[in-house]
C-alpha cells in the first residue's frame, strides 16, 4: 500500500455521467488485483475525504478507474485534465480471490461493473467468464470491449434500450441451466446483491459467491471503523480492509 | 534541526505530534504505510470495559473542510487491547495514550484500574457526542467532570490521567478547572462539535445516528480559542487538537498554550500527514531560529 502523487494521463467521458480516469503512478504500487480499490483525492482541498473507486484496469504504472458523477467529489474529479496531479492511496482491500476456479459467472450492475472489468482482464487467460452486466439504459452502457474477453457476455438494461430488458441477476438465472459456474462474483447496488442472495437461497444454489460491497469511508485502510458491514456471526467487518469482497454467506445484505 | 522533544507529566515524547483517538486505530494499519515510531505518541481508539459494536452505518459524512462521524465507540474492549495491541505499540517506543469511555462512574474506575501502569497516559473520553453511553453525560457540567475525574484518578496509582474536554459546553475555563480540581494530570481538547449533515433528496440526515461529531480543518479556529482558554485557566499541561493539517497549524496550538498536539482527520486526507507535520514544524522552527520547540509554548501575544 502506497500513497503516491500521480499524474492524470486521460480523463474521458465514456457514457452519460460516466468517466474513465487513467493516472500514471511515479513508481510501482506493487501488485494490484481486480476488486481492489484506490482512495483518490478529488482535486478540491475543501474535500477532506478521498473517494474510494474500484480499479478497472492496470497497465504498467498506469491505473484506470471509472466513476459515475454523483456529488461534488466526482464532479470535481471530472474537471481534471491531463497533467493534473492527484493523490492516490493504493492498492486497498482484498480483491476477488478466484484463482483455482475454471468457470466463473460475473454479475455486475451499474458502476459495479467497473471493478469487475479488472478481474476479467486479470484472469481471462485461465478462467472462462460468463458475464452478465446491467445498466440503466443505452446511454449508460460502457466498457463492453473490455468485457469481450469473457466466454459469453450478456448485456441488459432496465428499459430494454440496449440488449434485453431486465437486470443482471435475472439474466444470470435465465442462463443458469446452460452455464456450469464453479464460482460467482458480483458487484453492484445493494439491492442487486440482496436480490442475488435471496434468489440463490430460493433456488438452493450452493455455488461459492463473492460480492463486493460499498460503504462510506474515512481512512480507507482499516483504522477508523467508519465503513463497517454486519456479519452473520454478529461481528462487524471493515469494508475497506476485510473487504470490499466478502463471501455472500458471510455478510448481511 | 530544532529540539522537538517535549515532556508532559514526566513522560518524554520525542516530538509533540500525537495521533488523535479514533482516527488511527491501534496504529497497525498506518504502520503499513510508514513506521509509526516517528510519532510522538498515539491515542488509541476509545475503549470500554466490554466490547462494543457501535452505531449503524453510514457513520461518516462530509461538509466543506469538515467531516462528521458517529462511529459510536466500536471497540474490542480494553482487555483485548491489553492482550493483542499493547506489546506492538510498546515496541514502537512512542507515548501510548489509552482513550477510555464508560456508561457509569464504576465503568471509568474499572477501566482505569485495568490500564494502570500499562500505558503512558489514560485519556478520559467524557465527551463522545455520538453515544448516549459514551460519557457525554459526565462531560458537560463542572461538577460531574470533577467527579468522574476523581473516580478515575483513584484507580490510577501509576499512570497519569488526561481528561479530554468536549467543546459542546457552556464554559471551557470552568470545565478545565473542574478537571484539574478532580485530580487530572493534564487536559486534552477539543473533541468533536456536534453537527448534522442532510441529504436533501432523501430528506434525511446522512448519518444513521442523525447527528455526528464535526472535525477537520474547518474547526481549527474554534479549537484554537478553546485551547487558549483552557491553557490560561489551569496549571496542568494542555494537549491541543482540532483541525490541525500542517506544521504551522500545530505551532499555532502550541503558541496558544498547548504542550503537544493531536492530529485526527488530517490522517484521512493524507495518510502521511503526521510525519509531514513533524517535518514542517522542524522547518519553521529552523527558519525562525528557534532552537527548542518548548520555547514557543504559551508565547501568544494578545493584541
Ligand atoms: C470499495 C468501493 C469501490 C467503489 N468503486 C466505484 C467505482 O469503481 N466507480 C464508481 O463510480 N463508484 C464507485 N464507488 C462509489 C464511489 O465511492 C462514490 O460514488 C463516490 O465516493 C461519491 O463521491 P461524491 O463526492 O461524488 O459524492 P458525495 O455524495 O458528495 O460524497 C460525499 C461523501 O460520501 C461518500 N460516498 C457517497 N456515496 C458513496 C458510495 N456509494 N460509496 C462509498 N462512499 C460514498 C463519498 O466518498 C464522500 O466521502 C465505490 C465505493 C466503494 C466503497
Ligand atoms: C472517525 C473519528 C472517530 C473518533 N473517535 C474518537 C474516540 O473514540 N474517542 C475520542 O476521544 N475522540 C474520538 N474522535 C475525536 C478526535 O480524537 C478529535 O478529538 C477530533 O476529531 C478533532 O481533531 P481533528 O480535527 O484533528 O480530527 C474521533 C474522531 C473521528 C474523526
Ligand atoms: S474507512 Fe476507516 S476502517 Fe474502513
Amino acid at each position: 500500500m502506497k500513497d503516491l502523487k500521480a499524474t492524470v494521463k486521460s480523463n474521458e467521458r465514456i457514457a452519460e455521467n460516466i468517466y474513465s480516469l487513467t493516472v500514471t503512478l511515479p513508481e510501482s504500487a506493487g501488485e494490484i488485483h481486480g476488486g481492489q480499490f484506490v482512495n483518490i483525492s478529488t482535486g478540491d482541498s475543501s474535500h477532506l475525504l478521498r473517494r474510494p473507486l474500484g480499479v478497472a484496469k492496470v497497465e504498467g504504472n498506469d491505473v484506470t478507474v471509472c466513476y459515475q458523477i454523483k456529488g461534488s467529489g466526482t464532479q470535481n474529479l471530472a474537471t481534471l485534465s491531463s497533467g493534473a496531479s492527484v493523490n492516490i492511496l493504493l492498492p486497498l482491500g482484498n480483491g476477488f480471490n478466484i484463482s483455482g476456479y475454471k468457470n466463473v459467472a460475473v454479475i455486475g450492475g451499474g458502476v459495479g461493473v467497473f471493478p469487475l472489468v479488472a478481474t476479467v482482464r486479470e484472469h481471462c487467460k485461465n478462467i472462462n467468464f460468463y458475464t452478465y452486466v446491467g445498466f440503466r439504459n443505452k446511454s449508460a452502457v460502457c466498457l463492453l470491449d473490455e468485457l469481450e474477453k469473457s466466454k459469453t457476455l450478456t448485456v441488459v438494461t432496465d428499459d430494454g434500450s440496449y440488449g434485453k430488458k431486465g437486470n443482471a441477476v435475472e439474466a444470470f438465472f435465465a442462463d443458469a441451466a446452460n452455464v456450469k459456474a464453479d464460482a460467482i462474483i458480483a458487484c453492484g447496488p445493494p439491492v442487486m446483491l440482496k436480490v442475488l442472495k435471496t434468489e440463490m437461497q430460493k433456488r438452493n444454489v450452493k455455488t461459492p459467491c463473492l460480492v463486493s460491497l460499498e460503504e462510506r469511508m474515512g481512512c480507507g485502510l482499516g483504522a477508523c471503523l467508519v465503513c463497517v458491514c454486519k456479519k452473520h456471526d454478529g461481528q462487524n467487518a471493515r469494508v475497506c480492509k476485510d473487504g470490499p469482497v466478502f463471501d455472500i454467506d458471510e455478510v448481511e445484505l | 534541526m530544532a529540539e522537538l522533544q517535549v515532556e508532559i507529566c514526566g513522560v518524554k515524547l520525542k516530538n509533540p505530534v500525537i495521533a488523535a483517538s479514533g482516527t488511527f486505530g491501534f496504529g497497525r494499519e498506518y504502520n503499513e504505510v510508514y513506521d509509526i515510531s516517528v510519532l510522538g505518541g498515539i491515542s488509541t481508539k476509545g475503549m470500554t470495559v466490554e466490547p462494543r459494536l457501535g452505531n449503524p452505518v453510514p457513520r461518516i459524512a462530509e461538509g466543506k473542510s469538515v467531516i462528521l462521524n458517529a462511529v459510536g465507540l466500536q471497540n474490542p474492549s480494553a482487555d483485548y487491547f491489553i492482550k493483542n495491541d499493547l506489546a506492538f505499540l510498546k515496541s514502537k517506543g512512542i507515548a501510548i495514550i489509552a482513550n477510555v469511555a464508560g456508561k457509569t462512574l464504576d465503568d471509568y474506575g474499572a477501566i482505569c484500574a485495568k490500564l494502570d501502569g500499562l500505558v503512558d497516559f489514560v485519556e478520559l473520553n467524557i465527551s463522545c457526542p455520538n453515544v448516549k453511553a459514551g460519557g457525554m453525560a459526565f462531560g458537560i457540567k463542572p461538577e460531574s467532570i470533577a467527579e468522574v475525574t476523581r473516580v478515575s484518578k483513584s484507580s490510577l496509582k501509576k499512570t497519569p490521567l488526561m481528561v479530554k474536554l468536549s467543546p459542546n459546553v457552556e464554559s471551557i475555563p470552568l470545565n478545565a478547572q473542574a478537571a484539574q480540581k478532580g485530580g487530572a494530570d493534564c487536559i486534552s481538547l477539543i473533541n468533536t462539535l456536534t453537527g448534522m449533515a442532510i441529504d436533501l433528496e432523501k430528506r434525511k440526515p446522512v448519518i444513521a445516528n442523525n447527528t455526528g461529531g464535526v472535525s477537520g480543518a474547518g474547526i481549527k479556529p474554534v479549537a484554537l480559542r478553546m485551547v487558549y482558554e483552557a491553557a490560561h485557566s489551569v496549571d496542568i499541561p494542555v494537549i491541543g487538537m482540532g483541525g490541525i493539517t500542517s506544521g504551522t497549524d500545530a505551532l499555532e496550538f502550541m503558541l496558544a498554550g498547548a504542550r503537544a498536539v493531536q492530529v485526527g482527520t488530517a490522517n484521512f486526507t493524507d495518510v502521511n500527514a503526521m510525519p509531514r507535520i513533524i517535518a514542517e514544524m522542524n522547518a519553521w522552527l529552523d527558519s525562525h531560529g528557534v532552537k527548542d520547540i518548548n520555547e514557543i509554548v504559551n508565547t501568544l501575544k494578545l493584541n
